[in-house]
């Protein structure tokens, strides 16, 4: 196996450093010993020292969800998410992909999306085709909205119709390119989806990325893949809180408690942690959950279910057991991706909206 | 085993925990076949294999606990109880194969008891989760070792671990109330409900320390405290070792400092002097007062008279607050002693009539007889009668070959441990047994051995429970 350099060094680093084992959502969810940055790095170490194979480890790189809270939470700087990136992208290049990942690939490969869905729900149809064709600003989707949350989708077209703004949704939305960066890393699939998707949102001069994930990659990884486009690209949350601040949506306050989840790629990736809040304090109270904004703990993955779903039922309803620990009556996501697996989880004793539902809920009254 | 009964045998512990917690994949054998112990980290790293289990299980309850333990005496399979592996003795390796029993999806945190002042969950709980659990209700564990984020309930319990505020809030033995156990036959007990009585012997205090010999521990009561009004620290330069001991053991019969440590001149003027930035040369020291403000404004006057006496310059709060907050960061990548680098830390602890004299027993018998060793120790637990010594060793070129680093590692290990027993020491303070020492534990106990060895024996009549371990 092949490893850059800096990520043959962080393998070494981490084979025997636990220091980030309390907050690995995976690990803290399943309790076995291999969900650690240091499992993972240790089976990489043997591989690199032909003690072990490849096939015997990548399964355990794959239950890796590239939150970054590793990465975050060590002290010493190293970065574990690169070194599974990585490797990921070696497994592939080796033909030693677990089956179930090179599954999903094909999906991609075949239909263009890692759920396999050809068709979107009906009244997502519907509500596409009621946006004008062109427009200054697209909202961009993305897969997991599409296929796995078309309601918060929904309810995110809802509310830019309501706020007035000029905006559309590709009929044909192109893949951002996340799903194969997430099983693939750096593959030259990626890049070509990667250069597709940025080729379309040269149309458009505001681009309104609604999921994190795809916010992420527009924002940071194709400028470091050299992968350039004009938009200007904002967030969903940022673009909302400036409709609050430029008193186009004017949200009346309820007496609801909230507790905000925030999502790793915006928090730690993007160091995004105010726009929700500022939305959800015009919306009613906040009640932090235990470990939020950049020490956010992931609460699952539209992406990973596929491949993982009982894995991810575990890290939901951990999770869950923060939230309910606040006495919040709402928890709200950012994320379709985190949305679909904290939705099959959920408790009876308290409600889970988007972001965009809590305000419509709160412009509507 | 043959094929056909293992595959009977794994049936059944998957009939007793589930099939996705029952294992015998590659990954989940490897990363438990290695733990913090230097040995197993140079044996892989040396392109060997360690020793793995046949089969990693993890139970969530004691009663599936009960039922891997009643198979694997049936079977007369061997069982090791790993916590979270970042222990340095070696204890949790399953050196004799057959079952590694992960207690970590035992982390349920059943109930905060703020009228009692105690959390119980279940010990396979990290142990900055009941941390976190207890700060969100406005108290703390206070018990930080620098494995805090890492390790177990019951990784702690096992090898009688110990935190950086010991000195006022003692070890984790101090703060147990009650534990749940599952002894080898199966069975699952209650300790008693109370921590002092005089309802017989302790037990408590019969399978903390055990390692996994005696039984597993499934559930724990762990102390909880009001966290402090205020926490105030000071360091300080000897001229030397022995002052500051005097100085240390006087400021103890007035009051408990939380944080109390003492570094030798080596130490001062290597990891404290990168860390930190103490330049000068001295036996550094860095107190910590904490509790009810009023009271500790009182104590550090207190302090800063008696230090006075004993001629220790005054360094002020700054380099104590910056060990504070680094407190952690020696023991990351880059900071803390890692390979190709030997080393380990044998550290022991006595009275302080005894105290001072070992420390320089055992330096003088690591440099003498091991020229290539260096040799560094600081002071960081104490008590109304004595101290314990953090005691390294560090041998930056150790030899390649893996059998003649073992040799080595081993050799130093007798000659340290056996220098300290020979002057009123242990053998260990805080870091447990495991494999890495077992073998002297008879040359310190001698007879009394043998009330360990009936307790084995009786409780664990097939010698199933953790073996080559504790000495046993």
């Amino acid at each position: 196996m092949h490893l850059s350099q800096k990520n043959r060094e962080t393998v070494d680093a981490c084979r025997y450093c636990w220091m980030c084992r309390h907050i690995c959502p995976l690990g803290n969810a399943t309790g076995q010993e291999r969900n650690t940055a240091r499992a993972r790095a240790l089976g990489l170490s043997m591989v690199l020292r032909e003690t072990e194979t490849l096939e015997n480890v990548i399964g355990n790189v794959y239950e890796c969800s590239l939150c970054g809270a590793c990465t975050k939470e060590c002290l010493t700087g190293w970065n574990p998410v690169a070194m599974m990136l990585e490797v990921r992208c070696q497994a592939a290049l080796e033909g030693v992909l677990p089956d179930n990942i090179r599954k999903l690939l094909n999906n991609i490969g075949k239909t263009g999306s890692i759920y396999a869905a050809q068709t979107l729900a009906p009244q997502l149809v519907k509500e596409i085709e009621s946006l004008p064709p062109s427009a200054d600003t697209l909202l961009f989707l993305g897969q997991h909205a599409l296929y796995k949350n078309p309601n918060g989708a929904i309810a995110a077209i809802r509310l830019l119709k309501k706020a007035g703004v000029n905006f559309t949704v590709h009929k044909d939305e192109p893949d951002s390119g996340f799903a194969l960066h997430f099983l693939a890393g750096a593959a030259e699939e990626t890049r070509k989806a990667m250069q597709n998707c940025a080729k379309r949102l040269n149309d458009f001069k505001t681009v309104i990325a609604y999921e994190p994930d795809d916010a992420k990659l527009f924002l940071r990884e194709y400028k470091e893949w050299n992968i350039a486009h004009t938009a200007e690209v904002k967030t969903w949350t940022t673009f909302l809180a400036d409709l609050l601040d430029s008193g186009t949506l004017k949200p009346k306050k309820s007496d609801k408690t909230y507790t905000f989840q925030d999502p790793a790629a915006l928090a730690r990736d993007l160091d995004e942690t105010q726009a929700a809040r500022k939305i959800l304090s015009a919306c009613g109270v906040i009640r932090e959950v235990l470990l939020h904004g950049k020490d956010t703990v992931l609460a699952g993955h539209a992406v990973m279910t596929e491949y993982l779903p009982e894995t991810m039922t575990l890290v939901a309803e951990n999770r869950w057991n923060d939230a309910v620990n606040t006495d919040a009556d709402v928890l709200i996501t950012a994320s379709s991706a985190e949305y679909a697996a904290l939705k099959n989880t959920q408790p009876k004793t308290i409600e889970l909206l988007s972001l965009e539902e809590v305000l419509l809920r709160c412009c509507s009254t | 085993m043959h094929d056909f009964l293992f595959a009977m045998f794994v049936s059944e512990l998957e009939d007793a925990v589930g099939r996705e917690n029952c294992s015998t994949h590659p990954i989940d054998k490897l990363t438990h076949s290695v733990d913090y112990f230097w040995l197993s980290r140079m044996w892989t790293d040396s392109g060997c294999r360690m020793p793995e289990a046949d089969v990693v299980v993890s139970p969530k309850d004691a009663q599936e606990v009960s039922k891997i333990l009643k198979i694997a005496n049936y079977y007369k399979m061997p069982v090791t109880t790993w916590g979270g592996g970042g222990g340095t003795q070696g204890g949790p390796l399953p050196v004799c194969g057959g079952i590694v029993l992960d207690t970590k999806r035992m982390n349920r945190i059943w109930q905060i008891n703020t009228e009692s002042m105690y959390i119980e969950c279940g010990t396979g709980a990290i142990y900055k989760h009941i941390e976190n659990a207890a700060n969100e209700k406005g108290y703390a564990t206070m018990h930080y070792p620098s494995s805090l984020n890492c390790s177990t309930v019951g990784g702690f319990l096992a090898h009688r671990g110990i935190g950086v505020v010991s000195t006022k809030y003692g070890k984790i033995d101090d703060m147990v109330l009650q534990m749940e156990v599952v002894l080898p036959n199966g069975d699952i007990i209650e300790t008693s409900p109370a921590p002092k009585h005089a309802a017989g012997p302790d037990l408590n205090q019969i399978f903390i320390g055990s390692e996994g010999t005696l039984g597993v521990m499934t559930k724990a009561q762990m102390r909880i405290y009001v966290q402090p009004e205020t926490r105030r620290f000071r360091a300080f330069l000897f001229k030397n070792m022995s002052d500051a001991f005097k100085a240390g053991k006087e400021i103890l019969q007035k009051f408990k400092p939380s944080v109390m440590r003492l570094y030798d001149e080596a130490e001062t003027g290597s990891i404290i002097k990168k860390i930190i930035g103490v330049s000068k040369s001295g036996a550094f020291m860095n107190i910590a007062l904490e509790g009810v403000a009023d009271i500790v404004a009182v104590e550090e006057r207190i302090l800063l008279e008696t230090f006075k006496h004993f001629g220790a310059e005054d360094l002020g709060s700054e380099y104590g607050e910056k060990w504070w907050k680094e407190k952690i960061t020696f023991f990351y990548p880059g900071h803390a002693l890692d390979l190709p680098w030997m080393f380990g830390t044998m550290d022991t602890i006595a009275p302080f009539d005894k105290i001072e004299k070992i420390y320089w027993a055992m330096k003088e018998a690591v440099e003498t007889n091991f020229p290539m060793a260096r040799f560094i120790a600081h002071f960081s637990h104490w008590y109304e009668w004595g101290a314990m010594i953090y005691d390294r060793f560090i041998v930056e070129e150790p030899p390649q070959d893996p059998l003649e680093a073992l040799r080595l590692h081993n050799q130093i290990w007798n000659c340290g441990v056996r220098a300290a027993l020979a002057n009123g020491g242990v053998v260990n303070d805080h870091h447990g047994v495991g494999i890495k020492l077992g073998r002297l534990m008879k040359e310190q106990y001698g007879p009394a051995m043998q009330v360990f060895e009936v307790l084995k024996r009786g409780l664990d009549t097939n010698n199933i429970m953790n073996p080559l371990k504790l000495g046993f």
